[in-house]
Order: structure tokens, then sequence, then C-alpha cells
């Protein structure tokens, strides 16, 4: 498969996939620039929209929603979610759990419209029977760590795996009880995989539209939902502005996230160098 | 199997506590809580749906008893008017859009997959960060990164209307097309991703014997690269064509409420139409399409994996 | 590397100060152990002497790495009692155990430099942090990794990681070591080098070591008593030359790699007959005999000897330091060694005389 037709081919597929990759998002920026009014006509570059979106009220309020939202339910997910993951690891020889994988896998599996109305149906019926739970911020909060736990678990009990097992041996052997092997072997060394899930669980909740969209309240808008809302009033520049600075947010993370990786695979002294 | 005992003994000892040894005590402190959560916030509410698709349509939308099978009724077509195929249009047309969809990303990402692995060894990752980032963006987003595109009077639908493919006031969106372009669009990385690790561990000799044996590169396409993709594409399968079934957001934005898929009318049930055992009847359905695909996936490529447990 | 001279730690100290005399005697009695209805050992006994170096030698599945973690307390027995230094341990998990192990796969934690490693246990311990930096120096000075201290564990060679495992685990002063196949990772070279070091450690320390492999050369290189294993069950305990040149069965034979083992198809009051031919002598029970290839001198005469048998070289194995004949005698095929001393060879197809001594046959049990 080395010939050089084959290869240009390629080259060219690959071209052709990365435009149509980007070429949405790129315009979501652009239409942000715009001066004009509407989608299809560039006229000249200005950040009105941008001034306009800073000046609403709304738009930040639901930032803010969504950004306390994500923090609260990242950090339960990330402590039940290592808890689990810790579970499953060191139980998982055993049969009489086999059920623990259908369970953790479930949230993953289930389509977003189906988690998102089941909640409402769920949600309803609670505060009908025992008025507790009206829907708001502490429904969508608990929504949201229930689809989490399960991405947080496996990231944990693969990290756990890849470990040698011989490892809590060696702790119970150094004269290590429960506790200490906890806080000298099990937490330094899943450390890093829990803030990952934890990161991984901020991204899923800031991104979630739908079960957000049906667990939630009025007065209690998310980012997502605000977007949503301007959308299917009919796509404005102003939202445009809203969603390039999204965008913009998730790639810079995304560089950061890179660039740290990048400097962890770097010896002491390559890094040293650097800096 | 020493690993899964050495594994049981890390756990503690075998004294008794409260009539429970050490190890249920650390199921139960260490398990339960992550499990009750998901248990009492995702199981219970999908049994809770499944129980209202059996009960009647109150006055305000909301479920009452008696039991009875009308929203099973309704969602085979039987409406006050008689018998109609609007439903079963839906299902058909949910179908028919994830299989399009699967379809067409998976044309595209083989040859994407493969250019990846041609690259220096250094270079791939970031190849890969570039076609998996643009997913990290909102859904909602995306999809309208795609209407602006499409909306009518931008550059893609005139030149559409030019070709005669369409109306020249209507634009490329709203439509079934625009439907399948963000379906492709969304799903593209989750197929990408697994074809390149099928890839990158492809036997290359065995390419190369197909050669010796004077296949032409159809052939040496079909008998040599094909089979060893097979766990790497019925992984992507699993993570494109199920989640696509249950799409909400792209067809509700892109459709324009003329391609509606399943998860458009089961959404509409909960909202304005208000009839949450018609749409809990629907979900049914998305339940059942949703195990029955994942089962069958699961076993394929369990096959295809030559017996050995594909873990996700 | 431990040399002949003292050596100083940080504090110009001498490390003698590192050999505390610290052993305690082991005693297994009565020890069975199941995996999942397979039954791994039975009904085990085994003395294992104070400050001796001994090894637990067989095939996979053995069971000896099962009696070293249940030693060390990693499994619990089904039954039977385990007495360290007299005291009985079965009931008592392993971080309250004066035992220490080194792991097949080193275990050492990724996240820690050396001496946060070395440090563990005596952390745990709860130890004085002027003592356990005082005696994380000392202990790296008399296993010679001194200048690794800082490193962390990823930056090491195999033979370091080694090193670092076994200071991890001496530097908390156990009653008894225990070695899990320790060098079994590492090449031939750097194995035999930490062989000569660890017994040269054990010698010096005057401790316990229970050491696992299923190497028998490695086995009489280091042990003072050799435990031999198959399926779980004791086949012989001695001493390595005991072990080697007078093995009590078939398996044991086997096992040390010797060749010239014949089964008895006769016997009366004074001799045997083999397929090698009629060995005179008064013999115990048995069913098989053993001719170590040591033994036996090859000639072209038959010289007087008791036992000599016609044979006929069919290879000749020049090896530089011994030379080693491969026969065909009777209707046995007979292996013969003998160290070079600069006579003439016998060649492919000679005709030769094989003779020995009735006092070095030995006789095995099936």
């Amino acid at each position: 498969m080395k010939s050089r037709r084959l290869g240009v081919s390629l080259r060219i597929i690959w071209y052709l996939v990365l435009f149509f990759l980007y070429a949405p998002l790129f315009v979501v920026v652009l239409y942000s620039f715009n001066d004009a009014n509407t989608t299809t006509h560039i006229t000249h570059f200005s950040l009105r929209w941008y001034r306009r979106l800073f000046g609403n009220a709304q738009v930040l309020d639901a930032l803010k929603l969504s950004i306390w939202l994500g923090l609260g339910s990242s950090v339960i997910s990330a402590v039940l979610g290592t808890m689990l993951g810790y579970g499953m690891y060191i139980h998982r020889g055993a049969r009489r759990l086999a059920w623990l994988v259908w369970i953790v896998y479930l949230p993953v599996a289930t389509p977003d419209i189906l988690y998102g109305i089941s909640e409402l149906g769920f949600f309803t019926d609670v505060h009908a029977r025992f008025g507790i739970l009206r829907p708001g911020f502490l429904t969508m909060l608990i929504a949201h760590v229930s689809f989490q736990l399960p991405f947080v678990a496996l990231v944990v009990y693969s990290r756990l795996v890849g470990l040698d097992p011989e490892l809590f041996n060696a702790c119970r052997d150094l004269y290590a009880n429960g506790w200490q092997r906890a806080r000298f072997f099990i937490v330094p060394t899943l450390s890093p995989a829990i803030l990952a899930g934890f990161f991984l669980s901020f991204t899923l909740s800031i991104d979630d539209l739908v079960i957000s969209f049906f667990t939630t309240g009025p007065g209690n808008t998310t980012l997502p939902i605000y977007i949503w809302s301007a959308i299917r009033k009919g796509v404005t520049p102003e939202v445009n502005a809203a969603a390039a600075i999204l965008i913009g947010g998730v790639f810079a993370a995304a560089t950061v996230a890179m660039v740290v990786q990048y400097m962890k695979a770097l010896t002491r002294r390559q890094r040293n160098a650097l800096l | 199997m020493a690993e899964a005992v050495a594994s049981r003994q890390a756990t503690g000892y075998q004294g008794r506590f409260l009539g429970l040894g050490s190890d249920a005590w650390h199921i139960l402190g260490v398990i339960m809580p992550g499990v009750l959560w998901i248990v009492v916030f995702l199981v219970v509410p999908m049994l809770l749906l499944v129980g209202i698709a059996f009960m009647t349509n109150g006055p305000y939308g909301l479920p009452e008893q008696p039991f009875t099978l009308d929203a099973f009724r309704q969602l085979a077509g039987f409406g006050l008017l008689g018998w109609g195929p609007g439903n079963l249009l839906v299902i058909l047309r949910t179908l028919w859009q994830t299989a399009l969809a699967t379809l067409l990303v998976t044309l595209i990402s083989y040859p994407v997959a493969y250019y990846v692995t041609t690259r220096p060894p250094a270079l791939q990752p970031i190849l890969l960060l570039l076609v998996v980032a643009p997913s990290w963006s909102n859904q909602v987003i995306r999809a309208m990164g795609w209407m602006n595109l499409l909306a009518p009077g931008t550059p893609l639908s005139t030149l559409a209307a030019k070709l005669g493919l369409i109306a020249p006031e209507l634009g490329l969106f709203p439509s079934a097309f625009a439907v399948t372009l963000g379906l492709v669009y969304d799903f593209l990385p989750f197929m990408v991703l697994p074809l390149y690790a099928s890839f990158e561990r492809l036997d290359h000799a065995q390419v190369e014997a197909a050669y010796d044996l004077h296949a032409g590169p159809v052939r040496a396409f079909l008998h040599a690269v094909l089979p060893q993709t097979l766990p790497g594409l019925l992984a992507g399968i699993m993570l494109v064509g199920i989640p696509a079934f249950g799409m909400y957001v792209v067809p509700e934005l892109l459709g324009g409420g003329k391609s509606l898929m399943l998860g458009n009318l089961i959404a509409r049930q909960f909202q304005d139409a208000s009839n949450w055992p018609y749409g809990a009847a629907a979900s049914i359905v998305m339940i059942a399409v949703t195990l029955v695909g994942l089962v069958v996936l699961r076993r394929l490529s369990r096959r295809a994996a030559g017996g050995v447990e594909v873990v996700l | 590397m431990v040399a002949a001279q003292q050596i100083r730690d940080v504090n110009g100290r001498s490390s003698d100060a590192v050999a505390r005399q610290r052993a305690s005697s082991i005693e297994l009695r009565g020890l069975s152990k199941s995996y999942d209805d397979v039954e791994v050992l039975k009904n085990l006994d085994l003395h294992i002497n104070a400050g001796e170096f001994f090894t637990l030698l067989g095939p996979s599945g053995s069971g000896k790495s099962t009696i070293l973690r249940l030693v060390a307390g990693f499994e619990r027995p089904d039954t039977g009692s385990i007495r360290i230094g007299g005291t009985e341990v079965v009931e008592l998990p392993p971080n309250r155990r004066n035992v220490n192990t080194v792991f097949q796969s080193y275990a050492l934690f990724a996240h820690l430099s050396v001496r946060d490693n070395m440090a563990f246990g005596p952390r745990m311990l709860g130890w004085k942090k002027d003592r356990i930096g005082q005696r994380v120096q000392e202990m790296a000075a008399f296993i010679n990794i001194a200048e690794l201290l800082g490193r962390r564990i990823d930056q090491l060679s195999g033979g370091q990681r080694q090193r670092v495992a076994l200071a991890r685990a001496l530097i908390n002063e156990p009653d008894v070591l225990l070695l899990d196949e320790p060098l079994s990772a590492l090449d031939a070279g750097l194995r035999s080098q930490l062989q000569v070091e660890l017994r040269r450690i054990q010698r010096r320390l005057g401790m316990t070591f229970v050491f696992v492999t299923h190497d028998q050369e490695e086995a009489l290189v280091m042990s003072d008593r050799i435990a031999v294993l198959n399926d779980g069950h004791l086949q012989q305990v001695s001493a390595p030359q005991a072990l080697y040149e007078r093995p009590q069965n078939l398996f044991v034979a086997r096992f040390m790699g010797h060749s010239n083992v014949f089964p008895i198809s006769a016997r009366a009051s004074d001799h045997l007959l083999t397929p090698l031919g009629r060995i005179s002598g008064q013999f115990g029970a048995g069913s098989h005999v053993l001719v170590r290839p040591e033994a036996i001198t090859v000639r072209a005469q038959p010289q007087g000897d008791a036992n000599h048998f016609p044979a006929t070289v069919s290879e000749c194995i020049y090896r530089g330091d011994f030379v080693e004949y491969r026969m065909q005698c009777g209707a046995a095929r007979l292996t013969a060694k003998r160290a070079n001393r600069g006579e003439p060879l016998f060649e492919v197809g000679a005709q030769v005389s094989a003779s020995v001594a009735s006092a070095a046959v030995v006789l095995l049990d099936g």
C-alpha cells in the first residue's frame, strides 16, 4: 500500500476532513466578529457582540451557574467515583459482583434524552409525593453526578489495573495498616487519575444540555441551556459570540492540558532547561 | 489467578464485625455509595419511566391510573382518526439516519485513521488530537455552526440551489441532509480512534503477502486489512451507532421539525404535547434498540477478538 | 558490593553497626492450603533453623511461593500452624509480623524516591526521624546504593532496583527475610554476581533468609539447606552437597539435572541388575539407581574394577575444563564427565570400559 497515488489521495482526504471538522467552529468565531446582524454577509470586524454579551446579565448568571454546577458535581463524583473504582479493582475477582459492571456502564450507554426525561419523571414524582427536591440546582447536580460517576470510576480503575498487584502486599509487608496504606500509597498513586477524573467530570457537566434542560427548574439556567433557548429563537451574532468564547475556552484548556502532558514526559533536566 | 487472590487478600483480614466479614464491610463502605447513587437516581427513574408507559394520560399531561396499553396503541399509529404511519415512520427514519451516518463515518474514518498511522510516530498523537478536539466543544455550538453554514443565502446553499439540488429560496438546512451531516460531524472522532488503534497493530506482513500472492490493492485491502481492523470497526460502530440512535440536539436544530428522530418525538411528549405515557412507550422502543444493539455488538466484538473479553 | 574490608558509613561508623544479630527459626506444622478447590499444600511440616539461608526449590506450581506467602501473611492457611521464633503467627496480619519480603517484581513505590522507599517501613512503625535518616544512610552504604538515594524508581536499572528492594526490606531489622525469586528478572552475569552478594549479606547479618527459586544451580550456590518441593509435597530437605550427591528419589534426581538414572530390573543380596549391567554391592531400598557422571571412570581396558561395563562412545564433547563422554552401554545411555588433565580423548565409536565404585552408586525411590 505504498504507491504514491495512494499517498497523495490520503493526504487530500485528510486535509478535506480537517477542513470539514473545523469549518463550523471557524464560522461561529468568524460571525461573532462580524459587524452585520445577519449570517450571510461579512461586513467588517467588530467587537460589538462581545460587548453586548458582557453587558448581558443573563449570560453571566448562566456562566456562573454552569461553573458552580460543574465544580460541585465534579467534587462529589471525584470522591464517589474514586471509591467505586477502587472497590471495583479490589473485588474484581468476585463473581457475585458481576452485575456491578452493568450498573457502572448504564449511565455511559444511556442516550441523554432518555436520561433527561426519566429524571424529569422521577423528580416530579418525588416532589409530588414528598415535597422535596423541587426541580432546580439540586436536581441538576444529582443528575450530573450520576452520569459523571462511572467515568471517574473507570479512569481510577484502569490506573489501578496498571499497577503491580504486589504493591498492596508490599505496603502490608512494610507494616502499613489500612489507613496508612490509603494515605501513603493509594491516594498518592491515584492522584493523577483522580484529577483526570475530576476534569473529565467538569467538562461533561459544562457541556451537558439535554439532561440539564430536563432536570432544571425556573431561574436555573446553565450556559448551554441559555444558548439553546437563544438559538431556538434564531441564531444571532451575540449567540455566536457566546459560543465563540466557549470554543476558545475549551481549546485553551486543551492546549494547557497538552503542554502539561508534554512537560511531564520530559525529564527533569530538560524541564529545567526550558524554564 | 494468583493476582485475583492477591487482590482479595489485599482488602484485609478475615475477622468478623457485627456479623459481617471485613470483606463485606469493605464493599459496603467503598462501592455502595456510588452504586446506590446510580441505582436510586438512574435505575429507579428508568424503571419508573417504563411504568409510566402503561399508565393513562391525565388532564395535565401527568400520568395517572388506571393501567392501560393506550400509549402503545398510539405509538403503533392508532390515533383519533384511525391508523397512521407517522410514528412508525419516525422510528424507521431514525434507524435509517443512524445506519447512514454510521456508514458515512466508517467510510471517512478508514482513510483518515490510516493516514495518521503513516505519519511519524511523534506526530501521531497531535494529529489525533486535531481530529478529536472539535468534539470537545458543546454539541449545541457544533450544530449552530452548521446552521450558520447551511442557512438559506449562505455560499453553500446558493451553490446547491445553482446545482438544482434545492429550491433557490431554501437552505441546505433545515433538512434530512443537514441532520445526517450533523451526525457524521459529531461522531467522526469516535470511529477514527478505535480504527487508528487497530491500524497501529496491523500486521503489514499480511498485506505484503497478499501482494506477493498476486492480489490487487482492492483485494489486498479486503483480505489483509479489513479483517484485522474488525475489532476497531466494531468498537467504532458501538460508539457511533448506538448514541446516534438516541440523538436529540442535532435532529432538533438541523431537522427543523420535519426530520424527526425518535429522540425528538419522545421529547415533545414531555414538553408541549404533554403525553407522558406515550413518550414513555416510545422511550421503551429506544431502550430496547439500544440494549439489543449493545448486546449484539458486544457478542460480535468478542468473537472478532478471538473469544477474549473486550472491555471498552 | 560488600567488600572484605570494613565499610564506613556517613558518620564514620563501621558497618558492623549495621549487622545486628537477629534471627528466628521458623516452624511449619500441618500446613494446608487450597485455592478454588485446587489443593496446593497438604499437611506440610518444615523446620527452618535460625540464621540459616534456607531455599525452597521446585518447579512452577510446586507450592514454594505459597509457603513463602503464608509465612509473610499475605495468605492464610486452611489448617496448620506457623511459628516464627516460637511465636504462633497464623492469626497475625503481615504488618504485625516481624518478617519482610523481597518481591519477584520488586514492588517498589514508583511515586517515592529510593530514600523514601527505604524509609517506608520505619515510618509506618513510627521510628523517630533521626533514627530513620541514620538507618537509611547506613543501610544504603551497606548495600552499596548510597549514590542512588535521591533517584526515582523509573531511573534505576534492574539490578539497582533489586538492591533497593533488598535494602527496603532489611532496614526494618526483621527476624526473617523472605525472597521470592528475586533474581529471576536479571540477566545471567548480574544474577551470578548478586547470588554471591546475597549470600555474603546473609552471613554478615546472621539473619534467617528463606529464598524461593526454580533454578537448582542457584540453590546450590547460596543455601545452607534446600527443600525440594513437587506438587505441594516435600521431596527432600538437605544441605546442598547431600542434595546433589545423594538425591533420595527420582524427582529430585531429575530436577537436579542428573542424567544417569536407571531402573532396577532385579536385585539379589549382593548385586543389582540394571539396563547398564550388573552392579555388585549391598544396597538399601529403592527402585532406581543414579550414577553421577563425575564418578565414572572411562578407560580403554577394564582394570580390575568391581563394576565395569563395556561401552561405545557415541559423543565426545570437549568443554574446555572438562570432557564429557556420551556412551551406549548395553541397553543404557551413559554420560561420564572427567576433568581435563590433558589426557588423549576417546573418539566416537571407540570401545571403552566404564567403571564406577559401588560406594558411588546412589539408590533412589520412585
